[in-house]
């Protein structure tokens, strides 16, 4: 049967009307084969136009409808409603782009008229091929996972949970919080980092949605958006969550004592522990590296001690299956290791330490209960905090963190808080003061006595050396000249990178992993808390360094999206966009597997064919035209489609 | 009542679909029990003025091998399409053009050039090229004229089947005369041939890994390759992945890569552009320079993706 | 041939350059007419028949324009392309099509103005070299 094709010119008031010869358009159009009518109107986007389209449909069957008017970027999805309202398949719709690419951009009416009709025969051409073609609709799970439990993943599961979805928060760690539950205060307001995050630690640890795993972490992952299936090792606490209150009685008991990494090492624990006053949930945790059972020996010391009987020897790890509909990766991020630049001398003098060991000295809860000492337990009366260490530097890592320097004046002012008395000098490169309130706090902060800024030329212009147990700094300042600094104590401000195992989480998640290990999103602008892998969102420092409101943000943005998409009772829209494989052309060469970058083909080893998946088939058509048997169809964009559509303008 | 007629042609052709129709060995008693063969001229002493004499119609299928470069072909063609009711191309010549077809990259003239002055071994001191018409001994001689390209079958006559291959496989030939004969009910254009790519039947595709990349090309006179692997996946140009199957891998199985005789799989207008498309895109580099000097490594890219395929293909000949 | 108008087609990824193309619209600047385009979501989709199509229907210039390497919209659609224009680009010298005739360029969506002079040098070139068809 024939189509019946209806061809409307737009006029678009006068852009058109006065570039082109619309009236000759318009019989030009009329004396295409398969054309049943065609209309000029002025502005076919508007209420008026859309009627006199559906209408038409309606009146005259209709069965493919051309619309030469501006781009279809502008308002193809206009006219498709405008079909499908009208009970013709939207896809039935081909728009030719005479304004932005014709009318627009030729001054010669003749020249501009001649594309047009070339256009409009194109467009006649192609449309006659077009299929309609349905949205398919898949079931899928609505349940999220969240990997990480710092204050990105904590906004994630918290909105997600918020709106009643079930999450699954898997944290590795035997303690929920992150990095922030270590700190003491948060710039640029000082407020004390735990009364920041305590409500929000509370209410993930309480909430009835949220499912929290801690001391997990995820083994295996299979499926695809909507319909994920991932594996998490629950490891063995062998202390019961509910009986035990966090007493501390079975810590005393414990005879065994080993570096207390939480605190950077600086003090010791036991092999049964909490790492700080504070640390949520505040139940203990056997560390079976450390522990004398685990290492062959006999003990019980703390399953004597334990006045509620929490203490489980026989837990074994236990191995879950979780189904869920996206994740959220916000497994947070990692400091670049100094040792690896030298020139700051670091694990080779006792007073140079981290940003990280400074945070923990200045808290309350830390190794030295919040008072800064040296190693000799001293107060120190000169301290230096170094900007840029592996930071902004070709060799180590090109990147600004930015949020280093905000902190390292937060560093400043609590230090003098601290000790009055004490000299503090900074030395930087740039300083990186972003926001509403950085550059006040930083004029603040740097207005007090004895805070001192010294300009260097590079952001590693700078080198430290052990001189009579004083760290002795020679650095290059901003005018070139040589100078040089002796302090008692050094606290170096490292890049931020991604976590020392994002190769292999990059690996696990499907997720591009970018520059210094942080993974890669989307899109930079546009879409920066999803990935090229549908389903897997980033949130937080794994997706690059930022300050906490920003992670914040992401872990809400990325719950967001989840929460728009897969919604409880509504099925997962697939566009119809996608390639399609005719299994009976297929003869399984392999040639399309390969060049899938969303991992969207795979190869059935039983039938020795390809098949793409429509979920995770983005539309591409690259697989398409590789295909030696033209056995991939790219639906919307067929072969068919497009060589009659070359063929048109070229008539 | 007599029985039907079969006739068989041939064009530019090299013999070897006639060798072909030998093979079908014995099945030619199956065939002369239901036919007559009534013009083959390798075979037969019949005249042309003997078939202009049938009926139009009357002859119910002719094989006719070969392409179409010269008058007489294309008259015969068109004459034998007017007295027969099923014409089926017989080969990759008719089928595709053929291995002639690359004659098409060069000029009618620079040909002519070629086979009678510039070949080492012809001695032709006044140059002489073969004309039309020329005087002999007081009589006028014709001959019959040199078209400008090479052409398949289908593009100087309806062709109602295809018998693929160079040279085709002798089953097709015997299953297409039977079919014929015993009035099978078949789609105009049918090919006796597989519908999927030679890959599908190839014993070689499960030695091909899933991410199969090109890194250089390695041609047969280079080295000693492992033939227990499929040749895409040691870096040598097989046509298999874009040609149809049915060929029963009589290449492969002569440790030979597929040279694509049986023409593209349906739906596919050019062979070679398709060709083209699946190995470009397997290459393993995306840095342009190199990837110009690994196009560079190829001596004649034209000639091995449209070996027999050319004149059927989208561009058909040399166009500047 | 003084009044020869080359025929270019050009094939735009819907993501960079055909919105490139647009931008260059938006801003009401003008480009020779003689392009005609044809929108595929990238440019990986531009299968090399298409470009042998639009020599055959007539086409005396193709031009492919897709996203910066390393920006595809679809992460590697492009560089795919790339692969395939090297080999295409080679193969036809052997039928006598120019390497002028066929061009593959990257155009950002941002960069009307590198659209207008791509389209403007191109279809100078083709002009000057004449029709494709003219050994018919």
């Amino acid at each position: 049967m024939a189509e019946r094709v209806g061809v409307y010119i737009c006029e678009c008031g006068p852009n058109i009307k006065e570039a082109v010869d619309v009236g000759e358009l318009t019989i030009y159009a009329q004396g295409l084969e398969s054309v049943v009518l065609a209309k000029p109107f002025n502005l076919l986007c508007s209420a008026s136009g859309q009627e006199l389209l559906s209408k038409d449909i309606k009146e005259h069957g209709l069965t493919r409808v051309v619309i030469a008017a501006c781009s279809p970027k502008e308002h193809e999805a206009t006219f498709e409603k405008v079909l499908k309202n009208a009970g013709l398949n939207p896809f039935l719709l081909q728009v030719a782009n005479i304004r932005e690419q014709c009318a627009w951009t030729i001054k010669d009416k003749r020249a501009a008229t001649q594309k047009a009709k070339a256009m409009i025969k194109a467009a006649v051409n192609r449309v006659i091929h077009h299929e309609p073609l349905e949205a398919k609709e898949i079931d899928c799970q609505t349940d999220v996972l969240v990997v990480g439990s710092g204050v990105a993943g904590l906004s994630a599961a918290l909105t997600l949970a918020q709106k009643n979805r079930k999450v699954y928060l898997v944290e590795k760690l035997p303690w929920i919080g992150g990095q922030v539950a270590r700190y003491e205060k948060v710039f640029p307001t000082l407020e004390c980092a735990s009364c920041v995050t305590a409500p929000v630690l509370d209410e993930v640890l309480h909430h009835g949605h949220t499912d929290l795993m801690s001391n997990s972490e995820v083994e295996g992952l299979t499926g695809f958006y909507g319909n994920f299936i991932v594996k998490v090792r629950k490891k063995a606490r062998l202390v019961d969550l509910r009986a035990c209150i966090g007493c501390g009685a079975c810590f005393e008991a414990c005879p065994v004592k080993v570096k207390n990494e939480f605190n950077e090492n600086m003090d010791e624990r036991h092999a049964i522990y909490i790492p700080f006053a504070g640390a949520l949930p505040a139940v203990a945790a056997i560390d079976r590296k450390n522990c004398l059972r685990f290492k062959g020996q006999v003990c019980e010391a703390c399953l004597k001690a334990c006045p509620f009987a929490a203490i489980n020897y026989d837990e074994k790890d236990q191995l879950v299956e979780l189904k869920v509909g996206a994740i959220v990766l916000a497994v947070g991020f990692d400091l670049f290791d100094a040792r690896k630049a030298p020139q700051y001398s670091y694990g080779k003098a006792e007073n140079i330490m981290t940003a990280f060991e400074f945070e923990r000295m200045l808290n309350s809860t830390g190794p030295t209960a919040g008072k800064i000492l040296m190693k000799n337990k001293k107060p120190p009366k000169t301290i230096a905090f170094i900007h840029c260490v592996g930071s902004r530097v070709k060799k180590f890592n090109e990147h600004c963190s930015g949020v280093c320097c905000s902190y390292l004046l937060k560093f400043a002012h609590m230090a003098k808080e601290k000790l009055p008395k004490a000299t503090v000098c900074e030395f930087y490169s740039d300083l990186c003061l972003p926001g509403k309130e950085a550059q006040e706090f930083c004029d603040k902060v740097t207005g007090k006595k004895g805070i001192e800024l010294l300009h260097m030329s590079g952001a590693d212009s700078i080198k430290i050396t052990v001189k009579n147990n004083k760290a002795f700094i020679q650095y290059a300042d901003v005018s070139g000249k040589n100078k040089n600094k002796t302090v008692d104590m050094v606290v170096l401000a490292p890049a931020m990178q991604g976590v020392k195992d994002s190769k292999e989480l990059a690996k696990l998640f499907d997720v591009s992993l970018g520059k210094a290990g942080f993974f890669v999103e989307e899109n930079n602008q546009l879409a920066p808390v999803s990935t090229t892998t549908k389903g897997v969102f980033i949130a937080g420092c794994c997706a690059g360094p930022k300050d906490i409101p920003a992670s914040v943000a992401q872990g809400q943005a990325a719950a967001g999206c989840i929460l728009l998409r897969l919604v409880p009772g509504e099925k997962l829209t697939i566009s119809p966009r996608v390639a399609v494989v005719d299994s009976e052309l297929c003869s399984g060469c392999k040639t399309c597997l390969n060049l899938c970058p969303f991992k969207a083909i795979t190869y059935d080893e039983k039938e020795k064919q390809c098949v793409v998946n429509e979920v995770l088939c983005r539309g591409c058509g690259t697989c398409v035209a590789a295909c030696p048997s033209a056995a991939i169809k790219a639906r919307h964009f067929t072969n068919k489609q497009i060589s009659a559509e070359i063929k048109g303008l070229l008539e | 009542m007599s029985k039907p007629k079969i006739a068989l042609y041939w064009c530019s052709s090299c013999g070897g679909c006639e060798e072909s129709v030998v093979d079908i060995a014995e099945n030619v008693l199956t065939v002369r029990e239901l036919a007559d063969i009534v013009f083959w001229p390798v075979a037969l002493d019949v005249k042309y003025k003997d078939v202009e004499a049938f009926a139009d119609n009357e002859i119910a299928v002719t094989l006719i091998n070969g392409s179409i470069r010269m008058d007489e072909q294309e008259h015969m063609a068109k004459l034998l399409r007017r007295k027969s009711q099923k014409i089926i191309a017989q080969g990759a010549c008719a089928h595709i053009g053929g291995i002639y077809g690359l004659a098409n990259l060069n000029k009618k003239g620079e040909c002519l050039d070629k086979a009678y002055k510039e070949v080492p071994s012809v001695k032709n001191p006044k140059g002489v090229l073969p004309q039309v018409k020329t005087k002999d001994c007081g009589r006028e001689l014709e001959l019959p004229d040199f078209h400008d390209t090479v052409r398949s079958l289908d593009q100087v006559i309806t062709v109602d089947y295809y018998i693929p291959g160079c040279p085709p496989n002798p089953k097709y030939i015997v299953e297409a005369v039977l079919a014929v004969l015993g009035n099978k009910d078949l789609p105009f254009g049918y090919v006796f041939a597989e519908r999927r790519s030679l890959c599908h039947s190839c014993h070689l595709v499960d030695s091909k890994p899933q991410d199969s990349v090109i890194n250089k090309i390695k041609r047969v006179h280079e080295w000693v390759w492992d033939p227990e692997k499929c040749f895409l996946a040691q870096d040598m140009i097989c046509l298999g992945p874009a040609t149809r199957g049915g060929c029963e891998e009589r290449c492969i199985k002569g440790n030979m890569p597929c040279r694509g005789c049986y023409g593209p799989v349906e739906n596919v207008e050019d062979q070679g552009g398709k060709f083209l498309s699946a190995l470009a895109s397997i290459i393993n580099s995306n840095d342009e320079k190199q990837l110009k000097k690994i196009a560079g490594s190829f001596p004649d890219i034209a000639g091995f993706c449209y070996r027999y395929s050319l004149p059927t293909s989208l561009l058909k000949k040399k166009v500047g | 041939m003084s009044d020869f108008e080359p025929k270019i087609i050009g094939f735009l990824c819907n993501w960079c350059s055909y919105e490139g193309a647009d931008s260059a619209g938006k801003a009401q600047r003008e480009y020779p007419a003689n392009l005609k385009v044809v929108r595929v979501m990238c440019s990986g989709r531009v299968d090399p028949q298409f470009i042998l199509k639009a020599f055959k229907e007539g086409a005396d210039g193709v031009l492919i324009l897709g996203c910066h390497p390393g920006d595809c919209h679809y992460k590697e659609g492009n560089y795919k392309m790339l692969r395939r224009f090297s080999l295409l680009k080679k193969m036809l010298e052997q039928f006598g099509i120019e390497e002028e005739r066929l061009r593959l360029d990257w155009v950002s969506a941002s960069e009307s103005e590198k659209f207008i002079k791509i389209v403007s040098d191109m279809t100078a070139k083709v002009r000057s070299l004449g029709p494709l068809s003219k050994y018919e």
